[in-house]
């Protein structure tokens, strides 16, 4: 056994070798001259001295492996020599080695950019401790609805439960205005209750969080902030949980500031208590999103049963009837992720996935062509006596060098591809993905890496030490191998069928897209602003307030230069209307489930929304006046269909109302005045739900949105605008500006997003796809010039030539649209989800990309022909005669 | 060449050596091919290259030493030496090659 002093000395003597083998030599001369010396004496001449010598001495280069052998680890050793001997082999065909280099890269960085995407979103754990724990809590009135919760519920259970749940917190999304000497700025924030931070398991990394008195009625004005907003909002002020920021109108202290981390990814900058006023206690008012920490054991199904016994008991104890609905206890992580991203990110995994293949395959058929153009070189080699498994282990060294340079510059690649899309990822992926490249990532990088290596390696490794010594040498007159050229034309059909799949793909993603902006809104959205206001409970304690501010600023800000029309509204165009109101119809018994949305009289012009019926929201309808509704095509289509009502307008009904702050409702009688055309309300493929228009100034709201027609570019308008709304109340920031194309954008790409990136991936295939083809036939027209010469010598005319060339450039391009066909067919239901009013097999699209495909690979295939009928037959001949 | 040679008996190659440079102090690689040699009166059949194997793999398990030296031909080479350790070797090893010719010896007796 091998003591551990040796195994170090020989470890040592890997970095030593070149001294090492400078000391042995040295020592052989020595040697020799001393023996050659002695002999001398002995009375021999010169010439026969130093043939004694030698002849004592023994095998020198025998002796010298033998040292070798001794000293150090062999196998390394050889290694070593194979990536030198490998890295001069790429050093010497520059130009080979950076296209192997760039295929690799670009192949290998696409993959790792979308793997690290896929690692943070679906591989990674949450990014809280034991986060297996954190679920999500409901009451689901079908099975697969997600739903809120009321106030009474969530304290009941929250008693009744503490068993199987460690903490169990409610959130809501509020905003707050922060004023300072500068003005004023709208921050996002969550009022949450105490047990919130004990649930994700946060501690603070300045002063503390919430303790449960804290979420009680009466407790003082606190908040807690996140990193981000303490860096940006406070500008990192050490003195932070002194400090009495005030948060509409009312000095907030600031008790702690979280760690960085996953929060700063999320919009909410701070953390209030939710205290629940009394008349938030009612059941039927569900509004709150629940967060628990199950207790360490606990699976989700059993709090999920636990929790079915408690609200069956509740329910028994309140004695309410009409709710069948099941309590749900799920796992954070799904729901945070969500099906369509689940899908899309898939689906982009799977295209990257494609073009590493054919990166791969364009690897093996450049190396293919290099192994071909050194079969010389291999052959003399073994005729000195390298054995089969040396060329092999040679030649694998080599590659796996290539691969790992490919994969350097890939990681890179993949490094300025994540920067570039952060913007896009922060947007769409959950706040709890962290994208990076950290050793996770790496690590599959080099995983990748070498199995390209091996993939792209072994093949032509194998192929080029197959044939026997005498067959290479003697060949290199012949042209090219049969076995060989079949090889490489299937691997270049394969590459062609596997980028028609990516072009297809992507076509097909990007005429959804092209439908998804046709799609009919219902509104304008040329030259619109959009912002939302938030009047804080302190300076518009009433709803008369409120309306006098929304009189006000209408006013002014119609008057503002650049701005055309204004119209104020709870809700946007295109965002879903979360509130669901009852409407009462006299003569039928079930109530009409209805949206509800309060606008003001400018709303409809703003949007160009026409009016088919009746009147829109009008000035006098205001407080004092009788309370009127504008309804929707949808609404009065439904009308129709349950209570025969042909012309709406003019009809008495009863609509359940939000109150202003508080959470009472109450059901006016209202008239309905007019019907306008449905404006889209949410994303494609949902029909346009029944919505009933009520004027803001009868039922004022303390959050609305603010819609802007301008005549101008939105940043020479903005900055009179906030004059306008400062003029009025210069403590009242505006937040969420965007243009209404923006917001268009965000609610319709959610089905689009991938086609940007498919259809990237699809280029690249299939300028992988050319390089291989025209590496295989500019190849194969070197390997034939003599038979061409030959042909050309006995008549064969240019264009014949260059016919033929062409014509196997197109045999192979067939072939491979043939299969891609196929492929894309196959696919079909991946895709099927992913596209909007357009079928996996429209025919525009795939022809289109069997026509691109096809014109590239003619391309491709143009300039070896070319070159192939230019050649000059006497000259081939002599050159390889 | 007319005598009957003997090759070098496996794994005593080691043994030699240190045993010579025991007996002769510091020499170097051909003095150690050579004594071994002339000790075994041209009976034993060693390649004289075969030492220098033999010698890095001794020293790298520390039972000799290396220091620079002038050779008779006014060459710079190596002269090993033995260790503490390597003295203490000789003793290991000697007393294994007894061991192991006693051994075979026994088998060797007449029953």
């Amino acid at each position: 056994m091998m003591s551990v002093r040796r195994a170090l000395e020989r470890l040592l003597a890997l970095v030593r070798r070149r001294r090492l083998d400078r000391e042995l030599e040295n020592e052989i001369l020595a040697h020799l001259e001393l023996a050659e010396r002695d002999a001398m004496a002995r009375g021999l001449s010169p010439e026969e001295a130093r043939r004694a010598a030698r002849l004592r001495f023994g095998g020198i280069e025998r002796m010298k492996e033998e040292h070798r052998d001794e000293r150090s680890f062999r196998r390394i050793e050889t290694l070593l020599r194979d990536l030198r001997y490998g890295l001069a082999s790429l050093g010497r065909t520059p130009g080979f080695t950076a296209v192997v280099v760039s295929v690799l890269a670009l192949g290998i960085g696409a993959n790792v950019a979308m793997f690290s995407v896929v690692d943070a979103v679906l591989l990674k754990p949450l990014p809280f401790p034991q986060p297996d724990l954190i679920v999500r809590v409901w009451e689901a009135p079908q099975p697969g609805a997600v739903n809120a919760t009321s106030a009474p519920d969530f304290v009941d259970w929250k008693r009744l439960a503490n068993n199987v749940f460690d903490a169990l917190s409610a959130e809501q999304s509020v905003s707050m205005a922060l004023t300072d000497k500068d003005g004023a700025t709208r921050l996002s924030g969550k009022a949450v209750t105490a047990d919130y931070f004990r649930v994700f398991s946060a501690k603070a990394q300045l002063g503390r969080t919430f303790t449960p008195e804290e979420d009680q009625p009466g407790a003082a004005p606190l908040i807690v902030l996140s990193h981000a907003a303490w860096q940006s909002d406070f500008g990192g002020d050490p003195d932070i949980l002194n400090r009495r920021p005030i948060l509409d109108g009312v000095p907030h202290q600031v008790i702690g500031v979280l760690p960085p981390g996953a929060f700063d990814r999320d919009e909410t900058r701070f953390w209030k208590p939710l205290v629940f006023t009394p008349d938030q206690q009612v059941r039927d008012l569900r509004w709150l999103t629940l967060y628990g920490r199950l207790r360490a054991g606990v699976t989700a199904a059993r709090a999920g049963e636990h929790m079915q016994a408690i609200n069956a008991a509740l329910m028994a104890a309140h004695s309410i009837e009409d709710r069948n609905g099941t309590i749900v206890v799920a796992p954070l992580a799904p729901l945070l992720v969500g099906a369509d991203l689940q899908r899309s990110i898939y689906v982009a995994f799977g295209a990257v996935a494609l073009v590493l293949l054919i990166a791969c395959a364009n690897t093996v058929n450049l190396l293919l062509a290099k192994a071909a153009s050194r079969g010389r070189e291999l052959a003399v080699r073994a005729a000195l006596g390298a054995s089969r498994g040396c060329l092999i282990a040679q030649l694998l060294t080599e590659s796996v060098v290539l691969c790992l340079l490919g994969g350097g510059a890939g990681v890179a690649l993949a490094g300025l591809l994540i920067r570039a899309a952060r913007p896009m990822l922060a947007e769409s992926l959950p706040f709890t993905a962290d994208v990076n490249l950290d050793l996770r990532v790496l690590a599959f990088a080099g995983v990748v890496a070498l199995g390209v290596a091996l993939l792209a390696g072994t093949f032509p490794a194998l192929r080029a030490t197959f044939s026997g010594v005498a067959e290479s040498l003697n060949r290199s007159v012949r042209g090219s191998s049969g076995a060989h050229a079949r090889l490489r034309r299937a691997i270049i059909i394969g590459e062609v069928a596997l980028s028609l799949v990516l072009v297809c793909g992507a076509l097909l993603l990007f005429r959804s897209l092209l439908k998804l902006q046709q799609l009919d809104t219902g509104i304008r959205v040329e030259k619109v602003l959009t912002m939302s206001v938030d009047l804080p409970a302190g300076a518009y304690p009433t709803p008369q307030k409120a309306a006098l501010f929304y009189r006000e600023a209408a006013q002014r800000l119609q008057a503002a230069p650049g701005v055309s029309e204004v119209g104020f509204s709870t809700v946007l165009p295109l965002r879903w209307i979360s509130n669901g109101e009852g409407m009462f119809v006299p003569g039928i018994p079930e109530m009409v489930h209805v949206r509800f949305k309060r606008v003001d009289p400018g709303y409809f012009d703003a949007l160009g929304i026409p009016v088919l019926a009746g009147r829109g929201i009008a000035g006098q309808d205001r407080e004092g006046t009788p309370r009127v509704a504008v309804i929707n095509q949808a609404l009065a289509a439904r009308l129709e269909q349950v209570a025969r009502i042909k012309n709406p307008v003019g009809k008495a009904v009863r609509v359940s109302t939000p109150g202003y702050r508080e959470m009472m409702e109450f059901i006016p009688e209202v008239e309905i005045v007019g019907v306008i055309r449905s404006e889209r309300v949410s994303g494609p493929g949902d029909p346009d739900p029944p919505v009933v228009y009520v004027p803001l100034a009868q039922v004022p709201s303390p959050g609305v949105k603010l819609v802007i027609r301008t005549g101008a570019e939105m940043a020479a308008v903005m900055p009179a605008i906030r004059e306008a709304v400062r003029e009025i109340d210069p403590n009242l920031p505006l937040g969420d500006v965007a243009t209404m194309e923006q917001v268009r954008d965000g609610t319709l790409s959610g089905a689009s997003r991938p086609a940007g990136l498919i259809g990237t991936f699809a280029a690249i295939a299939v300028l992988l796809a050319a390089i291989g083809l025209y590496g295989v036939l500019s190849h194969t027209v070197t390997l034939q010039r003599r038979e061409i010469g030959i042909r050309m010598a006995l008549g064969a005319g240019a264009t014949d030539v260059f016919s033929q060339v062409l014509r196997n450039a197109l045999s192979m391009v067939t072939a491979g649209l043939v299969l891609g066909l196929l492929g894309t067919f196959a696919l079909t239901r991946v895709m099927k989800n992913l596209l909007f009013e357009v079928s996996p097999l429209d025919p525009v699209a795939l022809s289109i990309a069997c026509v691109a495909i096809a014109l590239i690979g003619l391309l491709a295939g143009f300039l070896p022909a070319r070159r192939a009928a230019t050649l000059d037959p006497v000259e081939t001949l002599r050159e390889e005669g | 060449m007319s005598k009957q040679q003997a090759e070098v008996p496996y794994g005593t190659l080691d043994l030699l050596i240190l045993k010579t440079l025991e007996a002769m102090g510091p020499l170097h690689g051909y003095a150690i091919a050579r004594r071994i040699e002339q000790v075994s009166g041209d009976s034993l059949q060693l390649s004289q290259g075969s030492v220098h194997p033999a010698l890095i793999r001794l020293e790298q398990e520390g039972w000799i030493r290396t220091d620079w030296g002038i050779s008779e031909t006014n060459r710079k080479v190596k002269f090993y030496s033995l260790t503490k350790a390597g003295k203490k070797q000789v003793r290991v090893e000697v007393e294994n090659w007894e061991k192991a010719t006693a051994l075979v010896a026994r088998f060797l007796e007449p029953l």
